[in-house]
């Protein structure tokens, strides 16, 4: 009779399984219970699945202006999805290779080259009139060319340039005595007020950059012609204008302390979507950066006192110079919708009516690929309410505006050219070291390439 | 027979999964392995190409290949040192000495990639927790992952975060050894480390044995950290050699050559894998 009582260990086992129990069932309820992705709205019309990268007031962004397009459609519906970012490129490969692909993606990263040889890509100028290419080839900004054609194909249909300007503290110049109508015309005189406006603690440690020219890729163009030869289609990575330039930059890192300013910047949080970016926060006097800033600063730091400025080239180099990328549409090989997709690209590009678009480059803070958007009323409101983004419109023309050279292996020479510069500002090696191997480098690619039976 | 197909029945799903997504791929990439391919395209036959390339013609490669080696080298034998220093350490009959096995055990359930972000964090050179301490005592800390020098030993030094894993299985180890003969040990007049000497640490060797095995191996996939942390710099200090590979897969579209490379990898891994079963009748005991 004993051995049927229920003893407090029992009854303990029982409660912790009830218990147990009770728990599993609230959180399958929680999962349940979670939204699933929204319903169609306008399910009669045709699908066009398109993928993006933006997360967060970016992904709004976009989804407003998908809305816009949905709302001016009768036949088409965008569904957007944001894709993590990490692997979005390995999803796409994937997606493209199991034969069920997006219709259309926004893409940032150097990819074209390498992924229309591949025929991932469908030519977008098939798709366009004859008159309407020859239009687009006239009118688009250089850099939307250099971005998007690979061999004669347009592949990629630039939604966003991006280009890189002086942001400039008018209080700390104040403060050192400079006065910003006085801006220097030349790179070297920058670096002098750069000297004037840095603040170092007694330690040395530096407490406020004055101004740090950086990355190889922003000032090889201001030495020379970069890393390519825009009219023979002719890499030339070891010229004596990038050994300048690289010679440039290793001598302003130097002169800092290499070990001091890495552990100058490794104190700062340096993102793109950060409200503390360092030129917010005080960290920067004078600080490099791309046009989506004046956006954040109007959100986050509206009563910041600052001024926008090109960066100003070497003596005897060029105007506005630097580096480019940008947001691009692409359709990949397979996609269902291509009709579809393209009506898409041209509505949020302003290739079919620029005057409307010009609203949507205007919710991103985004540089537009044509002067007709740039030119369009809502446009110019935009810049007349955020003068300093008129620096960055100005840099739109020039020739200067270089992206990673288009050949197939772009993304291997991007990151053999990001190992050059690390090892000559690190002081690793001297900067004719570092480009001798950059060249041996690409060169032993371009030999196996033909090796492996590429063209080029 | 009958019996053997209900087994087979049973372990179905298991084989489907391993057939589709472990064999058939292992088997396809040896094809792969003489082809260019960028998954998109056909592959294309190229004989023995990316082999060539990869011993002869790729220095990055050896750079690779050499990092990870010496990786092996030195994260693994610290991580069995450190594994079985804790394991006796927490082997003792103290108060409270389960609490103290689940402070060191939780580092390794963890996400990899949440501990790596946060090791980010703690290695900072201006806002780190590590550098802060070492400021207490007027120590100017490294710049750890930004500096060439430091981001490979901040790794190996990370590496021992996760040893929590490896130390359970030794702890499991020490409580197998019979208690008779620490007994007669002591008896026959044996000091602490003389016990350590001549009983734990041969009673040990098969555990350790195991944890070398599963160390080297797990050595040379060494991935997730430097992938998140460093992404192969500063100027290719950090670039392991599945970190190439991956980029090569997937940042160049390389398929074939990164096939050629996991190929080497295996021959490699196995090679020390079989160099090291060899040698085990010489310092593995089983307790005969």
């Amino acid at each position: 009779m004993a051995n049927n009582a229920i003893t407090p260990r029992f009854g303990k086992r029982v409660a912790a399984a009830w218990i147990s129990t009770v728990l599993l069932a609230i959180g399958l309820t929680v999962v349940l219970a979670l939204p699933g992705p929204p319903p169609r709205r306008h399910p009669q019309r045709i699908p066009v699945r398109m993928w993006h990268m933006w997360t967060a007031e970016w992904k709004e962004v976009v989804e407003r202006i998908v809305a816009r397009f949905n709302e001016s459609q009768e036949v088409y519906e965008v569904l957007p999805l944001s894709v993590p970012m990490i692997n979005a490129d390995a999803k796409l490969l994937l997606a493209v290779a199991g034969g069920d692909p997006p219709d259309v993606m926004a893409q940032w990263n150097p990819v074209i080259p390498k992924w229309a040889e591949s025929g991932l890509l469908q030519p977008l100028n098939n798709l366009m009139s004859p008159a309407e290419w020859e239009e687009f080839q006239r009118d688009a900004y250089p850099a939307v060319k250099k971005i998007g054609v690979y061999k004669g194909n347009l592949y990629g249909v630039t939604t966003g340039l991006n280009t890189f300007a002086c942001y400039i503290r008018l209080d700390y110049l104040r403060e050192a005595g400079l006065d910003l109508a006085q801006f220097p015309d030349s790179i070297e005189g920058l670096g002098a007020w750069g000297d004037k406006l840095r603040r170092v603690d007694a330690q040395g440690n530096i407490k406020r950059m004055g101004f740090m020219p950086i990355y190889f890729t922003y000032y090889a163009p201001a030495f020379g012609d970069g890393f390519y030869d825009w009219r023979t289609g002719r890499l030339q990575l070891k010229t004596p204008e990038n050994l300048r330039a690289l010679n440039f930059l290793a001598d302003q890192r130097r002169e800092l302390g290499f070990q001091n300013v890495v552990r100058f910047e490794s104190g700062l949080q340096i993102g793109l979507g950060n409200m503390d970016w360092p030129f917010m926060t005080g960290a920067y006097a004078i600080m490099a950066d791309g046009q989506w800033r004046v956006e954040q600063i109007a959100r986050y730091a509206p009563t910041l006192e600052y001024a926008t400025r090109p960066i100003p080239p070497p003596a005897g180099g060029r105007k506005h110079f630097g580096y480019t990328n940008g947001n691009f549409m692409i359709i990949p090989k397979g996609a269902r919708q291509v009709q579809g997709a393209w009506e898409f690209i041209k509505f949020w590009s302003g290739l079919a009516q620029p005057e409307r678009a010009a609203e949507f480059y205007t919710w991103g803070g985004w540089l537009p690929p044509l002067p007709a958007i740039a030119n369009a009323p809502i446009y110019r409101e935009y810049v007349r309410q955020h003068p300093q983004f008129q620096t960055f419109l100005d840099l739109l023309p020039s020739e200067n505006l270089q992206p990673i050279p288009p050949v197939p292996f772009q993304v291997y020479l991007f990151d053999r050219i990001t190992q050059a510069d690390e090892a000559a500002v690190r002081g690793s090696l001297t900067p004719e070291e570092a480009l001798d191997r950059l060249e041996q480098e690409i060169a032993r690619e371009i030999e196996s390439r033909k090796e492996f039976g590429y063209e080029n | 027979m009958r019996k053997n197909w209900t087994g087979y029945l049973f372990i179905s799903p298991w084989l489907t999964g391993f057939f589709l997504f472990t064999a058939i791929p292992f088997l396809v990439s040896v094809y792969l392995s003489f082809t260019r391919y960028d998954v998109v395209s056909a592959p294309v036959w190229v004989g023995l190409a990316n082999y060539r390339k990869l011993l002869f013609g790729d220095p990055l490669f050896w750079t690779a290949l050499r990092i990870t080696f010496e990786y092996a080298l030195i994260a693994v034998p610290a991580g069995i040192l450190t594994g079985v220093g804790l394991a006796i350490l927490l082997n003792l009959d103290l108060r409270g000495i389960s609490v103290y096995r689940t402070i060191f055990y939780l580092p390794s359930i963890i996400p990899i990639v949440a501990t790596s972000v946060v090791f980010v964090w703690i290695l900072n050179p201006q806002i780190g927790l590590v550098n802060a301490v070492l400021r207490l005592f007027h120590i100017v800390g490294p710049a750890w992952l930004m500096d060439t020098k430091w981001a490979f030993w901040s790794l190996v030094l990370m590496s021992l975060w996760s040893v929590g894993g490896s130390m359970i299985i030794y702890l499991a180890g020490l409580k197998d050894i019979p208690a008779a003969l620490y007994e007669a040990a002591i008896i026959d007049g044996a000091g602490p480390w003389q016990r350590t000497r001549h009983i734990t640490l041969p009673m040990l060797t098969p555990v350790i044995f195991f944890n070398l095995i599963m160390g080297v191996i797990g050595a040379f996939q060494y991935f997730t950290q430097p992938y998140i942390m460093t992404n192969g710099g500063p100027e290719d200090s950090t670039q392991f050699y599945a970190l190439y590979l991956f980029n090569r897969a997937w940042r160049y579209l390389d398929m074939g050559y990164a096939s050629a490379m996991a190929w080497i990898l295996f021959l490699v891994v196995m090679f020390f894998t079989v160099l090291i079963f060899r040698t085990h009748a010489r310092w593995v005991h089983y307790g005969q």
